[in-house]
Order: C-alpha cells, then sequence, then structure tokens
C-alpha cells in the first residue's frame, strides 16, 4: 500500500523515459517504500519520438501509451499528473506543488527533460512558434494543420527534419528555412549540410538559407519578414532548435546547475539523496573529463534504469553513452549526447 | 420532454465554509433562468464547524425525479473533504479548487493532487478575491459561485437576483459586497481556457423570477399553514426540525400557537386534544419520536380523532444516523400500535407532493375521523425542487361539517354506517354530548366490553379505511400492455424507479412501474391489475427488511423481487438498473 506511514518515499520528476524506468526499477527493488511520479503534462508516459507518426495519422493516440494508467496502480506506484513544482526546499526535503501542496521525499530524482530551446536572437517571437515537444503540442498541430496550407520550419533538428518530410508528405506547402545554427547540437560539415539540403528539396520542400527576422500576426495566420527581406506567409511556424534542460524551478535552490543538473557519474547531484538523468542533467564523464548531456529515448531509459538502481542502494556508472544513429533523409548521423550550447 | 441539459454540480466544504448556502443560492438562480433544479445536501450530524457539507444539485431543461448520481462539476471549498467526491465525477468533469489557499496543503490534502486524466482541473484564487471583495475569506464560497458561472457562462443577472434574494434580510450593502465578490469570481472564470464539455446550453427556457425552490419540509409547513392549522405541538429531532422552525415563524402570524413540547408523547397529546376539541393541529417527526407517539395515535384511532403526523425517516433504528435517508419507518407507521389499529399512511414522492398530499391528509383526517401518517424522509425533507404551487389544488375529501342534531334522540357520535364514518360533533356542540375515550364502547361512547360490539366496532373503523381506498386516486402507474418488469415504489424512491424505467426502456427491457401514494390501505385490485400485466415484480425502497415488499407479497399473493438497500443516502438508479439486469441475466 502507498501509503503516507509507509518507510520511504521516493519521489520522481518527470513521466518520460528516464523516470520511469528509475520507477520501475526502484519498485523492483523496493517493494515496500512509496514511489511518486510528478509530471506537469497530463498524459501519462507516452513514446514522445512517435508524435510525428501521430500528427500524420500512421498512429492513434491510444498508440503512443507505454504503460497504461492501471499498471501504476498495480505496481503501487502513484501518478500525479498535470502537477507543476515549483520549487524545492532540499534541507527540508520538500518540495512544492504549483497548486499548493507540499510533498515530503526521502530520495528525490529530478528527470525533468528538457523543453523546446529558442536561440536568444529570437526569444521574444517565442509565443508564434509551435512545438512538437508533447503530446498536448501535437494536438495543437493536428487540430491546427487541416485549416494551413503553408507550414514554416525554423531550425532543423531531429524531430524537426523527421515533421518536415512528413508534412511535404501531407501534401503541404513546407518552407524550410536553414543556417548553420539549426542543426543545433549536431555541427554538420558543409557537406552534409548540402547533402542535408539537397534531401529536403528532392522532398519536395522548399528551403530557404535564411533566417527570421520579424513575424506579424495577420488573418489567423503569420507574415514572416526575412533577415534578407522576403516575405513569408504560413498558418503555422514550427520551430525545432533542440531542446535544453527543463531546470527553471531549481533556481536558487543551492543544487549545482549549469547547463544542466550537475551530477557525477553515479548521477548523484550536489545535494545529499538527490539524483538526476536523462534530458535536464550534465553527467560529468571521468574518461572524457568533461560534463555531457543525453539525447534520446534510449540513452534517456538507460540513465533511468541506472539512477532508480542507485537510488535503490547500488553504486553503478554511466559511463561513455553509445552512439545512436539518427537518420535525416539520406543523412546518417551518429550520436546521443551534447556537450556544448 | 426529451431532456437535452442534464448536469450535476458538488459544492464541497467543511461546515461553515457556506457550501450550502452557494448551493441554494445556484438553486434559485438556475431556476430563475428557468431551469428545473433538484438539490439535495448532506451535512454533519453534529455541531457547525465539524465534518463535510455538501450541496448537489441537479439542472435540467425538463422535469427532474432524482438528484443525479454522477457529477460535472465539483467545486471544492475544502480539499480534504472535497477528495473523496472526485470519484464522483463524470468523465471529462471538472474541478474548481483555490489555487490560492493560506498556505501550502500537507500532502494528500489538495484535491488538485488527486486530479487525473479525465478530470479537467481550474485553480481559482477563490480565498484571495474574497479578501478582495470584503476583507474577509467569508465569501469565498459566492467568489466560486462566480468563477463556475463565468466558467460555464451562466447569465450573472441570475446570480446577482439570487445573491439578492438570499441576503434580503441584511443590509444593502452586505448584498452590494457579495455581488462584488461573485464579479470578481466571474472574470476569472471567463478568463480560463475552457476545456470541458459542460455547458448550460443557450436555449431560452424563459425566466421565472417568482418561482420558488422549496425542500420538502417547506412544502409540509406550507401545506400545514394552507391548511389552516392553529396548533402545532412538537419536539424537535433531525429531520423534521426544520418544520417546526419555519411554523414557528409563520403559524403565530395567522393566530396559531406552536408549542415545543418536553417530548413528542407530550406533542401528539396537544394534537390529539386539539383534534378532539376541532382545532386542525399537526405534529412532525421521525422515528424514534413516531414510536413514542404510538400510544396516542391508537387512543385516536379508538377515540376518532383526527390529526396528522409527519414522519420524516431517517437511518435508524434507535438515534441511527440522523441525517441519513432512510424508509424503514413503514411496519410501524402501518403496524405500529396495539390491537387492531387502523391508519391511513400517505407517502409523497416529491417536494410539490409534500404540499399536495399534506393538504390531503388534513382533508382525510377529518372526513374519516383518523390520525393519518404522512411519511417522508431525510431526503424528501431536505432535497429542493422548483414547485409550482399553482398547482398544487386541494383534494377531493373536503372539509368537516357538524352533523345535524337529531331532535328525536340521543347523538350517536359511533353510529355505525355502511362507510364506517360516523356523525362528529365537536365539544360544545348544543345537543351533541358524547363521551370520548381510548375503552372499546358504544354507539354513544360509553364503555362497552362485549366481544359483539368490540366486533362491530372495530370492523366500523376498518371500514373507513376501505372507504378511503374506494374514494382515493387510482395509483400512478407507468407503461403499458405486459412488461418484462413492474418496479413498485413509494415515497421519495418513486424518482428513482421512474428513470430506471427509462434506462431499463433505453436497453431493450419492457418496464413499468407502480408508484402509489396512498400506501395504507393498499389499493390490492389496481395493484394485482398491474402485477398481472407483469412477468416479474420489483419492490424497490430503502430498507432492508422488504417493509413495503411484504405488503406487496401479501397482496398478490406471488414472490417479488425484493430490492430493498440501504445507501444512507437516495437509492441510486444504477442499482436499480443493475439489480433488473442481474436477475434478466440469471433468469434467461
Amino acid at each position: 500500500m502507498n501509503s503516507l506511514h509507509s518507510p520511504s518515499h521516493y519521489v520522481i520528476i518527470g513521466n518520460g523515459a528516464a523516470a520511469n524506468k528509475a520507477a520501475a526499477v526502484i519498485r523492483k527493488r523496493d517493494k515496500e517504500s512509496r514511489v511518486t511520479l510528478i509530471s506537469n503534462e497530463f498524459f501519462p508516459y507516452y513514446y514522445r519520438h512517435r508524435l510525428c507518426a501521430y500528427l500524420t495519422g500512421e498512429l492513434r493516440e491510444h498508440e503512443l501509451a507505454v504503460i497504461p494508467a492501471e499498471t501504476y496502480k498495480r505496481k503501487n506506484i502513484r501518478l500525479r499528473l498535470g502537477q507543476e513544482v515549483v520549487k524545492i526546499d532540499f534541507s527540508a526535503k520538500t518540495i512544492y506543488l504549483k497548486h499548493m501542496e507540499k510533498i515530503h521525499y526521502d530520495k528525490l530524482l529530478i528527470a525533468c527533460g528538457g523543453r523546446p530551446r529558442v536561440p536568444e536572437p529570437l526569444h521574444a517571437l517565442r509565443r508564434h512558434f509551435s512545438f512538437l515537444k508533447t503530446l498536448a503540442d501535437a494536438r495543437h498541430w493536428k487540430a491546427r494543420l487541416p485549416e494551413v496550407d503553408t507550414v514554416l520550419m525554423v531550425g532543423g533538428d531531429l524531430v524537426g527534419t523527421k515533421i518536415t518530410r512528413a508534412l511535404a508528405a501531407m501534401g503541404k506547402r513546407v518552407v524550410f528555412m536553414v543556417d548553420r545554427a539549426s542543426f543545433w547540437p549536431l555541427d554538420l560539415k558543409d557537406e552534409q549540410h548540402r547533402e542535408f539540403v539537397g534531401a529536403l528539396r528532392a522532398a519536395g520542400v522548399e528551403v530557404l538559407e535564411d533566417g527570421v527576422r520579424d513575424i506579424t500576426p495577420e488573418d489567423g495566420a503569420y507574415l514572416v519578414t526575412t533577415r534578407e527581406g522576403g516575405r513569408v506567409k504560413a498558418g503555422l511556424i514550427g520551430a525545432f532548435f533542440g531542446l535544453t534542460p527543463d531546470i527553471g524551478f531549481l533556481a536558487g535552490s543551492g543544487i549545482d546547475m549549469e547547463r544542466g543538473i550537475i551530477v557525477n557519474e553515479h548521477l548523484e547531484t550536489s545535494v545529499e539523496d538527490v539524483y538526476a538523468a536523462g534530458d535536464c542533467a550534465q553527467i560529468y564523464n571521468p574518461d572524457l573529463r568533461d560534463y555531457w548531456v543525453s539525447m534520446g529515448w534510449h540513452n534517456a531509459k538507460r540513465l533511468g534504469v541506472l539512477a532508480g538502481e542507485n537510488m535503490a542502494g547500488a553504486k553503478g556508472s554511466t559511463g561513455v553513452p553509445k552512439g545512436a544513429l539518427f537518420t535525416m533523409g539520406t543523412l546518417k548521423v551518429r550520436t546521443s549526447w551534447w556537450k556544448e550550447l | 420532454m426529451k431532456r437535452q441539459i442534464d448536469i450535476t454540480i458538488e459544492i464541497c466544504g467543511s461546515a461553515g465554509d457556506g457550501s450550502i448556502a452557494a448551493g441554494q443560492i445556484f438553486n434559485h438562480a438556475l431556476s430563475y433562468l428557468g431551469y428545473h433544479v433538484m438539490n439535495f445536501d448532506s451535512y454533519p450530524a453534529e455541531i457547525r464547524g465539524f465534518g463535510k457539507s455538501v450541496a448537489h444539485t441537479r439542472v435540467s431543461d425538463a422535469p427532474l425525479h432524482t438528484p443525479g448520481e454522477r457529477v460535472d462539476c465539483l467545486l471544492a471549498l475544502d480539499d480534504p473533504h472535497s477528495i473523496a467526491h472526485l470519484a464522483r465525477l463524470k468523465p471529462r468533469g471538472v474541478v474548481i479548487y483555490d489555487s490560492k489557499p493560506m498556505d501550502y496543503h500537507e500532502e494528500d490534502q489538495a484535491v488538485a493532487g488527486f486530479i487525473e486524466p479525465g478530470m479537467i482541473g481550474y485553480g481559482a484564487p477563490l480565498r484571495e478575491l474574497s479578501i478582495t471583495a470584503l476583507q474577509s475569506a467569508k465569501s469565498r464560497n459566492i467568489v466560486a459561485l462566480g468563477v463556475m458561472a463565468g466558467l460555464f457562462s451562466i447569465p450573472p443577472e441570475a446570480f446577482h437576483y439570487a445573491i439578492g434574494k438570499r441576503f434580503a434580510a441584511k443590509n444593502k450593502g452586505v448584498i452590494e459586497a457579495n455581488i462584488h465578490a461573485f464579479d470578481l469570481g466571474l472574470e476569472h472564470g471567463r478568463s480560463f481556457e475552457k476545456a470541458d464539455p459542460v455547458s448550460f446550453g443557450d436555449a431560452d427556457l424563459g425566466k421565472r423570477p417568482g418561482v420558488a425552490v422549496v425542500s420538502g419540509n417547506e412544502a409540509v409547513a406550507k401545506a400545514c399553514l394552507d391548511a389552516g392549522i392553529r396548533l402545532y405541538a412538537g419536539y424537535p429531532i433531525t429531520p423534521a426540525t426544520k418544520i417546526m422552525e419555519i411554523l414557528a415563524r409563520q403559524l403565530p402570524k395567522q393566530d396559531g400557537v406552536i408549542i415545543q413540547t418536553e417530548d413528542e408523547i407530550s406533542a401528539i397529546g396537544h394534537v390529539v386534544g386539539a383534534g378532539f376539541a376541532g382545532t386542525r393541529a399537526a405534529t412532525a417527526t421521525s422515528g424514534p419520536g413516531l414510536c413514542l407517539m404510538t400510544e396516542f395515535i391508537n387512543l385516536a384511532v379508538m377515540a376518532e380523532i383526527p390529526i396528522v403526523v409527519i414522519d420524516s425517516q431517517r437511518a435508524g433504528p434507535s438515534t441511527g444516523l440522523p441525517t441519513k435517508t432512510e424508509q424503514s419507518d413503514l411496519n410501524m407507521a402501518v403496524f405500529g400500535g396495539s390491537g387492531d389499529s387502523p391508519r391511513p399512511v400517505i407517502a409523497p414522492a416529491s417536494v410539490e407532493e409534500c404540499h399536495t398530499l399534506t393538504l390531503t391528509a388534513f382533508e382525510v383526517a377529518e372526513a374519516f375521523q383518523v390520525p393519518v401518517i404522512v411519511l417522508i424522509d431525510f431526503f424528501l425533507s431536505n432535497r429542493m425542487e422548483d414547485v409550482n404551487w399553482q398547482r398544487s389544488a386541494p383534494g377531493r375529501f373536503g372539509q368537516y361539517s357538524p352533523p345535524p342534531v337529531d331532535p328525536g334522540g340521543a347523538y350517536r357520535r359511533y353510529r355505525l354506517t355502511d362507510n364506517g364514518v360516523s356523525p362528529r360533533a365537536l365539544p360544545g356542540d348544543e345537543g351533541l354530548y358524547y363521551v370520548s375515550t381510548g375503552l372499546e364502547h358504544n354507539e354513544r361512547g360509553f364503555p362497552d366490553y362485549t366481544a359483539a360490539n368490540h366486533r362491530r366496532m372495530g370492523e366500523k373503523r376498518l371500514r373507513k379505511l376501505d372507504t378511503l381506498g374506494r374514494q382515493w386516486p387510482e395509483p400512478e402507474t407507468v407503461g403499458e400492455d405486459e412488461l418484462e418488469i413492474g418496479l413498485v415504489s413509494w415515497g421519495s424512491t418513486i424518482g428513482a424507479a421512474r428513470e430506471a424505467i427509462e434506462v431499463l426502456r433505453g436497453r431493450g427491457i419492457r418496464a413499468g412501474g407502480f408508484f402509489p401514494r396512498l400506501l395504507w390501505p393498499v389499493h390490492e385490485k389496481a395493484m394485482r391489475r398491474f402485477a398481472r400485466r407483469c412477468a416479474r415484480v420489483a419492490v424497490v425502497e430503502m430498507n432492508t427488511t422488504g417493509q413495503y415488499a411484504n405488503i406487496v407479497e401479501q397482496t398478490l399473493a406471488r414472490r417479488v423481487l425484493r430490492l430493498g438497500r440501504v445507501h444512507a443516502a437516495p437509492y441510486p438508479v444504477s442499482d436499480i438498473v443493475d439489480a433488473i439486469m442481474e436477475d434478466t441475466r440469471q433468469r434467461a
């Protein structure tokens, strides 16, 4: 029974791959303790990397689910959805939620993932962008797309390139605005860049080697002025500049942070009994003698397992992550982590 | 009339949070707009400041029979108490909660912490807005109503009207401050990005500013006043106390007298005395009080004195569950007492019938010179409905008129007649003197212990009920021709049975109903006629011993499906439907 009187309380902030893997491992190793997952999304754990297939209609919404909600009940894991952590008092081991509830933890895993990154020059235009990080985002795209003829894509991360091709295949006019910063965190060589652009054009995508200067809402659409003075009218503007750790709620908490939450190779943070994993963690690797931030589903799962094991008493290390193969048209890129902003 | 709008809300708070008051304002506002409302509150048995109070209201564009089970919107004024109510939410149901309480809730004490996928939560700073409006948190309930009105686009003028009505006894400043609090909530509610399916529609239902939204107890009290009673004697007891509270204010205005007696025995003693003297009088009580009254009821049977006793049943035995509903006093009402003690028992099925049938009870009492017991229950006493008083016309049994003086002989107060009703004179009527006693007596009232006299007089008293049975309107039936299942029910449970019939028919089962209001004497012919059309008969009532089912089985000489259940709450329609479906499966 996941009651308030159980011996200890594992709290996991996040509901992605790392968070869920950690919860499962903890429950497997510790049958008695309370396990709570807190997510600011309203949806139980789903395949984020399949959102594009949902958008195109290849998958229905229920097919995105990884674990049915009943499984959490069966495993006695308390799932708190739609709940936002606003601050953590590490000295009192207390988490404060936006809806004015406080939760005590004995061991905490922060696996809150990333949020869509928008390059600084475009911050003021953020409100006009549509992202595809969450199922709520996907629902927004799905609701808007039937009314939209032209989609402007800015940024070219792995998700963005995938959705670009999918939209073109759906018969939408897709304009892809590309510059050297578009592929962050990948640093494509000139030859790779040309190959990528060629592949997009071959797929029927209009490619503009330019950047966004301004956006003006107009008649339910957006009029985009480019840096070189061009104009594009689009019903949706998709922004895909990768993710950046979503750790704003930890500001001033005292935990060590840089680009992400700094953890050692055991995923321990600077605060006792607090761990971090997944896209929000900046992990020290003694072999690299540097920090890295993970990317991708499989990497997150691996880190989640390690975090769960270590929280439940083990002392495993992350090691150097294996590169995962990502396909961008005909271009294949192997990576699973990034170091620089 | 086909139901287009069917919305149930709950306002849940701690006693003293104003959830019941907010519910009443909501009821008045919605009925002002032309909706039908049925409200049933629940609150603790103990004093103010402890326990949970819940205002529960169902709203529709068509007449309602039950307060509904599943909830469309939960308005949480107290987080810990509200958590259990989340289970009652319909899919995509709404939870409105205070997003800025005084302090953080402890773990698992915040209702928002239990909002799951399939529920839609809206946090609004109820306390903060209340302080802005009134410099105090007292009007959180009014702010919350505003939030709901804004979210669901309910016209605010209806609430302004209802707030004015609610605080009519206060000064103008109080009304204005509360309307300001409401408007602050309204503005906040309108700012939400609406994600729920709840809609009160945009149909013009026609405003009804004068419509009465009253409880069963209020309807009974109004019936007492409309019947012209001159005396009410009672001893306070939940759930009947409200009747006495109302009459304490209103009865003196029409030259009536109210007496709070030392106990129920004394109360009914006063009423019997008034009845003997020819003055309309009543008392209201609950099960434990009715126990104490049985001796005087017997006296009224024997001495043929008209009195009306209202019994608002609650869960028992003994002190039992004073604030929970049940229908388990039927045996006592019909059979309670010594000897053969026939008395009519009438059970209203709605708030409006609490008025009409209580009026009828006074007429029956006088016409047949009997004690009449009106059986309501906690649910009926406290539920509120919009009532059209104009339709509540008096019944058919007429007013008292003194018998003509027989110049040729001695006055026979208990004369044996074909219909059992004897000429009743009042004390002091010239030439119509008689002896009135609880002893068995002859036609002039003098004690007579002979077997033959006892038999004749006993039969005469029973004959009065036969006469009443013949004069009483045919019981209501639902459904024609052959029925797979016939639901028999009584009192406040008729509403649930009626809705269950609709559900069962929707599932292809030919269901019908037999819904008597006069429980005793039984309309045997009508019941048998109905039963002959039914492959199965089920009796739905809120007791576990099947008190009416026993009467039905005895009348029909056949077994019935006994759906006597106690829920400490109104009978859920779904329970009836599930039981019938299960029985149908088993028989198949």
